[in-house]
């Protein structure tokens, strides 16, 4: 049976602050993120979206706040919250001394997959992801799109009830982001809930449910597009506009012009 | 050649190794003060050695004696060009070896407006940087201090200049060398196949150990007598080849033959210049070699429920086992640690056959061969890999902070990992050592009960040492554990080494002529037990202590 998104919070934030000596990361931060949607989080370099992300999955502990997953408190039991979360960080950096097909093989038992479900779930990805073939080969040799798969594959493996992505589709090839895209809206109707940051908005605006954009730490806007448009008083544009508009970044034109002088 | 893109590159490639990394540093910092003490260490010795040499030498009144001296000091000057040749040959293979062979075109170095030549000259400076260099200090601020003593300023000066040359020379064959190599694994992998991984692993062990007997011979005391006597002697025969005629050059001014001198120093100039190009034309031709990719498998075979998981293991746990094996099969600079134990058998061997001789084995010496057999190799091997074995995470770490991995698993795969490979060297050094030595039942037994013990112990010391000093850099090479910790975790596994054997110090005494009241051997090797099972004890509950905080510090 399909399970449509739900009224339950999947991720609550509250009050939720981390600095770094004199630099404000995230500057207490409220943010709710429903189950089963595909949640979006915007914002320039350095608004706190990656220390939010690593927050969430109890990476960081925050200097004040609470931070709860699918009922479990991230700062109280980070390896509980760990379990139901499959994460694909920014930096990629796999273990480049293993094949694609070993990796995959350590991330199954780190998660305790048995052999056989383990077996085929990998199979089943490899050949989805163009994968097959390659398999065999050091992650040396991958190119940073084949890296990003498997990354990828190493998230959905265990079936998380909790994605959390970061600039998930950067690098891949037209086909294997169109199967991402799809894949998470299906994960979603089954109840996964997908938090993810991109700076690419025509992906965020096509893909998200809902979308936050934070600036300087702090969250400057949360809803559909249909909400944003109206808080950027921008009705009929794209999520660049808003974007653009609301993030204080958009005197772009001037930039432009002075860099040509 | 634009000499400021030099002095940068060299920068670049120095400045990491100079980084002081704490647990929260943001900002580079580094103390210069360290950048210099090792070459103002060197110079000072140099002086010290130079002043005590020459004030010896001043003070003769015996002519014979004083010429006997001036004439060795020639031999020597001689022979140093050679020795210093050999010395950075040796040294800066060792440094390449650490780290990768083949530059990734990914490095940005590789995509700024810098000529082959710039990047050629700044790595054969950047291997002499460190130890070469501050060996090069040392003996020139020593000749030069004697040579006033000597009365003999121009045979100093041309020593001196050999000595920078001979350096140069070695680093710059070591980059051909490294290009070449690089060349040569990528199509010897090519070839091989699916026993790539194996080739490498081999290939790697065979010039590790051909390295590190090539060094302790350097500088063991007798080694370098050795060969100081026969590259003096030797010169002279082997004229034609290009390496010697520095030594040649300066022999040549001792006999007072000037043209022969300006000839091989300016063949020695000559052949230095085309050796770099040489360099720069196979770094042109090959910098940027990608290697082909290594195929270890065909299809999908996934792992099964394993002999570890019989042993207790869960699969979190024995997929983390499974992998760090896979790590120090693969990984060139993980490869590393198997040498210590491989030296650890070698050289004892090598000397006891060399200085011994023959087939009867002289009183004592089994006594000595074993206790070393047996004792170190595995000590050695739990304390080396117990401080690396966190750092050698590198980058890819952020999966342990991500995945659901306990700091009581953590400990617990890795502190198996590290006794587990310490068994299998001690398994093989003992077996070589009990078959070498031949020794009474119970005191192979001993040692082989006091060698687990110490694994056991110095293994999670070093785990807990490994956890709280980890170094994740692994730009230019990967660090693994920060100095200091490795410095003070040497010292304090000595100690604790020490208090665990105590029981047996009585024996030991015994040996050397030093006969005291002693226990019985078993009841020596329960109370070392008793000392061992509290010193891991109290450890693992720290070393469980640093985990917990590790895996909660992940994003600081």
């Amino acid at each position: 049976m399909l399970m449509a998104s739900t009224n339950e919070n999947a991720v609550e934030l509250q009050k939720v602050a981390k600095r770094y000596a004199d630099i404000v990361a995230v500057d207490y931060l409220d943010l709710n993120v429903k189950a089963g949607e595909v949640f979006g989080i915007l914002g320039p370099n350095g608004s706190g979206k990656s220390t939010t992300l690593k927050m969430i999955l109890g990476l960081i502990k925050p200097d004040s706040g609470s931070v709860k997953v699918l009922g479990v408190n991230a700062q109280e039991d980070p390896v509980a919250v760990k379990r139901l979360v499959g994460y694909v960080p920014e930096d990629l950096h796999l273990y480049e001394f293993l094949t694609g097909l070993e990796y995959l093989d350590f991330v199954g038992d780190i998660y305790g997959l048995v052999s056989s479900e383990k077996k085929t779930r990998i199979e089943e990805y490899l050949q989805a992801f163009d994968l097959e073939g390659r398999e065999g080969d050091m992650i040396n040799s991958y190119s940073q799109g084949m890296k990003q798969k498997i990354a990828l594959i190493s998230a959905f493996l265990h079936k998380p009830k909790l994605l959390i992505l970061d600039e998930p589709l950067a690098g891949l090839d037209p086909k294997s982001a169109r199967i991402v895209k799809d894949l998470l809206r299906e994960l979603a109707a089954h109840g996964v809930t997908t938090i993810m940051s991109t700076h690419i908005l025509e992906i965020a605006q096509a893909m998200c449910d809902h979308i936050a954009i934070m600036y300087e730490g702090r969250l400057l806007a949360l809803g559909n597009i249909e909400e944003l448009r109206q808080k950027a008083q921008l009705p009929g544009s794209n999520l660049e506009d808003i974007f653009l508009k609301l993030t204080g970044t958009g005197a772009v034109k001037e930039v432009v012009e002075a860099l040509l002088k | 050649m634009n000499w400021k893109n030099v002095a940068r590159l060299i920068s670049i490639d120095t400045k990491a190794g100079r980084l002081i990394r704490g647990g929260r540093t943001r900002r580079y910092r580094e103390r210069r003060i360290f950048q210099y003490l090792l070459y103002g260490g060197a110079l000072v010795i140099g002086l010290a050695i130079g002043l005590a040499v020459g004030n010896f030498y001043g003070g003769l009144s015996n002519l014979d004696l004083k010429r006997t001296i001036h004439e060795s000091a020639g031999t020597l000057f001689i022979s140093l060009p050679m020795l210093i040749l050999f010395y950075n040959l040796v040294l800066t293979m060792m440094g390449q070896i650490q780290r990768a062979g083949v530059k990734s075109s990914t490095e940005p170095l590789y995509w700024l407006p810098i000529t082959w030549e710039e990047h050629t000259l700044a790595s054969t400076v950047a291997h002499l940087i460190g130890l070469p260099l501050a060996s090069i200090v040392l003996f020139s601020s020593a000749i030069a201090t004697f040579s006033i003593y000597l009365g003999d300023l121009p045979l100093a000066a041309l020593t001196i200049f050999a000595l920078l040359a001979s350096a140069f020379l070695a680093s710059t064959t070591t980059e051909i060398f490294r290009v070449l190599l690089s060349r040569l694994i990528g199509a010897i992998y090519k070839t091989s196949g699916k026993a790539a991984v194996w080739v490498r692993f081999v290939g790697t062990l065979l010039f590790l150990i051909a390295f590190y007997i090539i060094w302790f011979s350097l500088t063991s005391g007798a080694g370098a007598v050795i060969l100081i006597q026969a590259v003096a002697g030797a010169q002279n025969a082997v004229w034609f080849i290009p390496y010697v005629w520095l030594g040649m050059a300066l022999a040549s001014l001792i006999s007072g033959l000037l043209v022969q001198t300006a000839i091989f120093l300016l063949a020695s100039i000559l052949f230095i210049l085309a050796l770099f190009y040489l360099a720069v034309k196979l770094n042109t031709r090959f910098g940027l070699y990608e290697p082909p990719a290594i195929t270890v498998s065909k299809g999908v075979y996934v792992s099964k429920p394993s002999f570890l998981g019989r042993l207790g293991f869960s699969s979190l746990e024995a997929a983390v086992i499974r992998k760090d094996f896979k790590a120090f099969t693969r990984r060139r600079e993980l490869m590393y640690v198997f040498i210590t134990p491989i030296v650890f058998i070698l050289i004892p061997l090598m000397q006891y056959v060399g200085i011994w001789g023959g087939s009867t084995t002289p009183p004592g010496a089994s006594t000595f061969l074993l206790p070393w057999m047996l004792l170190a190799p595995g000590a050695f091997m739990a304390m080396t890999v117990g401080m690396m074995i966190i750092g050698e995470e590198g980058s890819s770490v952020w999966l342990f902070y991500a995945s659901p991995i306990t700091s009581r698993s953590l400990v617990k795969c890795k502190y198996a990992f590290i006794c587990i490979l310490s068994f299998m060297v001690l398994l093989i050094c003992g077996v070589i050592g009990i078959l070498v030595a031949s020794p009474p039942l119970d005191l192979a037994f001993a040692f082989l009960i006091e060698s687990m013990l110490l694994i056991f112990a110095l293994g999670i010391v070093s785990l807990r040492a490994g956890i709280r000093g980890a170094d994740f850099v692994e730009v230019p090479r990967p660090r693994m554990v920060r100095p200091l910790t490795s410095f003070l975790n040497t010292f304090l596994c000595f100690g604790l080494a020490i208090v665990i054997l105590s029981p047996l110090i009585p024996y030991a005494l015994e040996i050397i002529g030093m006969p005291i009241m002693r226990i019985d051997v078993y009841v020596a090797v329960s109370i070392s037990a008793v000392i061992a099972a509290i010193i891991a004890f109290a450890f693992y509950r720290m070393t469980l202590k640093s985990a917990e905080e590790f895996l909660s510090k992940a994003g600081s």
